[in-house]
């Protein structure tokens, strides 16, 4: 068991009271703004990323950790208690959860979604320590070819597998990727798209989008919507479920946890497709489906599970290849990049106290969630009645002296404003700025790793497929590519299946 | 209608505080005509690298113990952009009072211009050169799966060569194909994003050879993962004995990095004889000596009369040698 020694490590990299206390300050972000509808960790994790800036990288990213498994918590309450999803991957929380407020059980209701969350994220994190090391132990035959392939499947995946539309996702995509030539080209010192500014010279930094796109460009959106009156919460009583609500909860959190899990790992999933597959899945399984949408605990308690699941897993492919599953890891990917850490296969080995240390944080961030979580109930409820015309203008400052302050540069603050506007109209017209964001982050890395490989090869591109994971890669993409053909296909021959109305039924409620 | 004032007041407010935030800052740098009066108010060390670097590092060392010696802070700001052109196009610009410096890296006057369009190129002209501070060697690496263990291996290999650099217009990829080309050797050149993931790809035998600097690559040597082929400094390097130089394999390819700072031109003497004094403190403490040390500097702490005229030798000698086998920097076309 030699290699559980970096593991326990790890605890006493967390247990530091610095570290310890970001977790903390983290977990109370991240639950708040998983209130406050509108501002999503995405959003808030770009805004905050100047403030990363001075402390050591692991504490930096056990905070920025501790905010997007947190705001899975706070989504919950404001779903439960005012029908009001605080995050995209509490929607269908909404749908038994507020019923069973409605009944007088949303005490219930909370105490089965802690709980699940609890068992989901400790669930995935455990399937991260142990999934780890075995992919840290390829670390080295990862080379520029497995990351052009790598990267292509990234792109592909988060593009098609992302909610909205596919045309849209994949005009946000190519957008991405043209944004990610900007700049002199690595291998020749041409410069492109650069109109003689030196500030373009080594391309647009990955911050400044990120921090227009998610964070000006949210709340530029969010100033449209009406401002609501909050509405007085159901009361809070009698938190632990019965042995009755446990007993039928169980196993949608034991199946929450393993579909959350999974869906976290592939890029383009994560919390919001895994809770809503997880409702599904709970529906189609039940033995009296009718009882779905008018209260019935697994509704709540199997989603809970699987977004949480989902959070914790998609660092899965963060810290171990490198490679952002989402939008908000997109956004930890830059985090570490600004601390002078290239998250990769190497990281375990290079820096396990790193790696360990945040891996090992979310066991306490979660505890401290579910300390948490249910006596904060009353504050954060107050919180929702903060007017947006308050807190636009403060975000939107903070989000301004941040960008200033991580390269001293006005550009900076120009880029931030540009990508605003750019973030909020395509909000308002539907597109979704997630695969721009990811297409941008990869593309570098999909251009350069490209280029290299080929020069490796000779210039041959068969050299793709003389090496095995590269190889393989490959063909799960072509295979990813050609899957929607294939199953239209098979949809002409077979009647509708049940699964495919549960989930339409859903994405219209959306 | 009632929120509509409310928003505005509050926009308001907050536009004022930013902008009270901004003049409060530029009256701390912008003062200081009087030399006597020197330093007045913090001095900006800038780094035209992004933080964690070996640029960084060093700035931060240096502005440790000289701010103590000053009298005034001394933070580093960092403002990476162009390798470095950015910051030294910003500090040239900047009033020459000795309120803002800038830690230069030779490379961005020997080498980078051999790269870029005339106009990117900076001047070492349009800085005075406070003093030298230290060397940064490069040393040639294989992996193991090459099996090269000298030189005269990979010369008598007798086909093409694959080997890493850490990037268009460097001292690494500048090493190595003046090498190759002396050497007469086939070899493809592969530029990584900085030394890190060039070493990374020897260790995964991505490619066979690469060029990175000692301190980068001294765990893996140590760790004998990868074989040092040769250092290309004039002399050998005193943490890596055993390890010759090209000049002694018979190579004319003198290549390392060194690092001074600089000031705006026209700063008073008197300014830059307190700022050099200050420095000259921290260079003497065993603090330092510690850091250059652990980080495999070799001291280098000339005069920068000295510093000007030997970076302006190795341009010229690095464009000679450009010329005479044809190479173009930016040749990967």
């Amino acid at each position: 068991m030699d290699f559980l020694n970096p593991v326990i490590n790890g605890f006493a990299v967390v247990l530091e009271p610095m570290n310890l206390l970001y977790c903390l300050i983290g977990v109370v972000i991240g639950m708040l703004i998983g209130v406050l509808p509108g501002l999503g960790p995405a959003a808030t994790i770009a805004i905050l990323l100047p403030l990363t800036y001075n402390v050591e990288p692991v504490t930096a990213i056990i905070m920025l950790a501790g905010i997007f498994y947190g705001a899975q918590y706070g989504g919950t309450i404001t779903s439960v208690l005012l029908r009001l999803p605080g995050e995209a991957s509490s929607v269908v929380t909404v749908f038994d959860g507020y019923q069973m407020a409605k009944q007088g059980r949303a005490g219930t209701a909370l105490g089965l979604a802690s709980i699940g969350s609890f068992v989901g994220g400790t669930a995935a994190i455990i399937g991260l320590t142990f999934l780890a090391p075995i992919v840290a132990s390829f670390a080295l035959d990862f080379g520029p070819a497995e990351y052009t392939a790598l990267a292509l499947l990234g792109i592909l995946l988060v593009a098609t597998i992302s909610s909205g539309s596919k045309t849209k996702a994949l005009i946000a995509a190519a957008l991405g990727l043209l944004l990610a030539t900007v700049g002199r080209d690595i291998f020749t010192g041409e410069n492109r798209f650069t109109f003689g500014s030196l500030e373009l010279a080594d391309g647009i930094d990955f911050v400044p989008i990120a921090m227009g796109i998610f964070g000006l460009g949210e709340i530029l959106y969010n100033l449209e919507e009406r401002h609501r009156a909050a509405k007085a919460p159901s009361a809070v009583a009698n938190v632990w479920p019965s042995r009755g609500d446990l007993k039928q909860a169980s196993g949608a959190i034991g199946r929450g946890s393993v579909l959350g899990f999974f869906l976290g790992i592939l890029p383009g999933g994560g919390a919001t497709i895994a809770s809503m597959a997880s409702y599904a899945m709970e529906k189609k399984r039940a033995k009296q489906p009718e009882r779905f949408g008018k209260g019935a605990p697994e509704g709540v308690a199997g989603p809970e599970t699987a977004n949480n699941a989902a959070a914790t897993s998609s660092f899965i492919p963060l810290l171990t290849l490198g490679i952002p599953a989402n939008a908000t890891m997109a956004l930890m990917f830059g985090a570490l990049l600004i601390q002078g850490v290239t998250p990769g296969p190497q990281l375990v080995e290079q820096d396990p106290g790193l790696f360990w240390g945040v891996v090992n944080s979310m066991y306490i961030g979660n505890i401290l969630l579910l300390i948490m979580s249910l006596p904060l109930v009353g504050i954060f409820v107050k919180i929702l009645r903060v007017r947006a015309a308050i807190l636009a203008p403060i975000t939107a400052l903070i989000t301004l002296l941040g960008a200033y302050t991580i390269n001293n540069s006005m550009f900076d603050v120009t880029l931030v404003v540009v990508f605003g506007i750019v973030g909020y109209l395509m909000k308002k017209f539907g597109f979704e700025p997630g695969p721009l964001v990811l297409a941008f982050v990869l593309g570098s890395l999909l251009e350069s790793s490209l280029r290299r490989a080929l020069l490796v090869f000779g210039g041959d591109p068969l050299g793709f497929f003389s090496r095995p994971i590269s190889a393989t890669l490959l063909i799960v993409f072509v295979l990813v590519a050609a899957l929607p053909g294939i199953r239209s296909g098979l949809a002409k021959r077979k009647a509708t299946i049940p699964a495919d109305t549960a989930a339409t039924e859903i994405k219209e409620k959306v | 209608m009632m929120h509509f004032p409310n928003r505005r007041a509050i926009l308001g407010a907050a536009s004022a505080i930013t902008l009270l935030a901004l003049t409060a800052c530029g009256n701390v740098s912008g003062g200081g005509s009087d030399s006597s009066k020197y330093p007045n108010g913090p001095v900006n060390l800038t780094v035209g690298q992004a933080p964690g670097g070996s640029t960084d590092l060093i700035a931060r060392a240096i502005s440790e113990g000289a701010a103590k010696t000053l009298g005034a802070p001394m933070p580093v700001v960092n403002k990476p952009g162009a390798n470095g052109a950015l910051a030294s196009k910003e500090v040239a610009g900047k009033p020459a009072d000795g309120q803002n410096l800038l830690l230069i890296n030779a490379s961005l006057i020997t080498i980078t211009p051999l790269a870029v369009t005339q106009d990117e190129a900076v001047n070492i002209d349009d800085f005075d050169i406070i003093t030298g501070l230290s060397q940064d060697d490069y040393v040639l690496v294989a992996s193991e799966k090459s099996g090269f263990k000298s030189i005269k291996d990979v010369t008598s290999a007798g086909r093409n060569v694959t080997y890493g650099t850490t990037g268009v217009g460097t001292g690494s990829q500048l090493a190595q194909t003046v090498l190759f080309k002396q050497a007469n050797v086939k070899g493809t050149d592969v530029p990584f994003d900085s030394g890190k993931p060039a070493l990374t790809a020897v260790l995964g035998n991505q490619v066979e050879l690469a060029t990175i600097q000692l301190g980068e690559a001294m765990p893996q040597i140590e760790a004998g993962k990868v074989s040092p082929l040769l250092v290309f400094s004039e002399e050998r390097n005193s943490f890596l004995p055993d390890t010759p130089t090209a000049k002694e394999s018979g190579y004319d390819v003198p290549v390392a990095q060194y690092r001074a700072v600089a000031a705006p031109k026209g700063t008073p003497q008197e300014v830059k004889d307190k700022l050099l004094a200050a420095i000259q403190d921290t260079l003497k403490s065993d603090a330092y000596k510690e850091f250059n040390k652990k980080n495999m500097l070799t001291p280098k702490e000339i005069s920068g009369a000295e510093v000007v005229t030997q970076w302006k030798d190795y341009a010229a000698k690095y464009k000679a040698l450009v010329e005479k086998y044809s190479i173009s920097l930016a040749g990967n076309k």
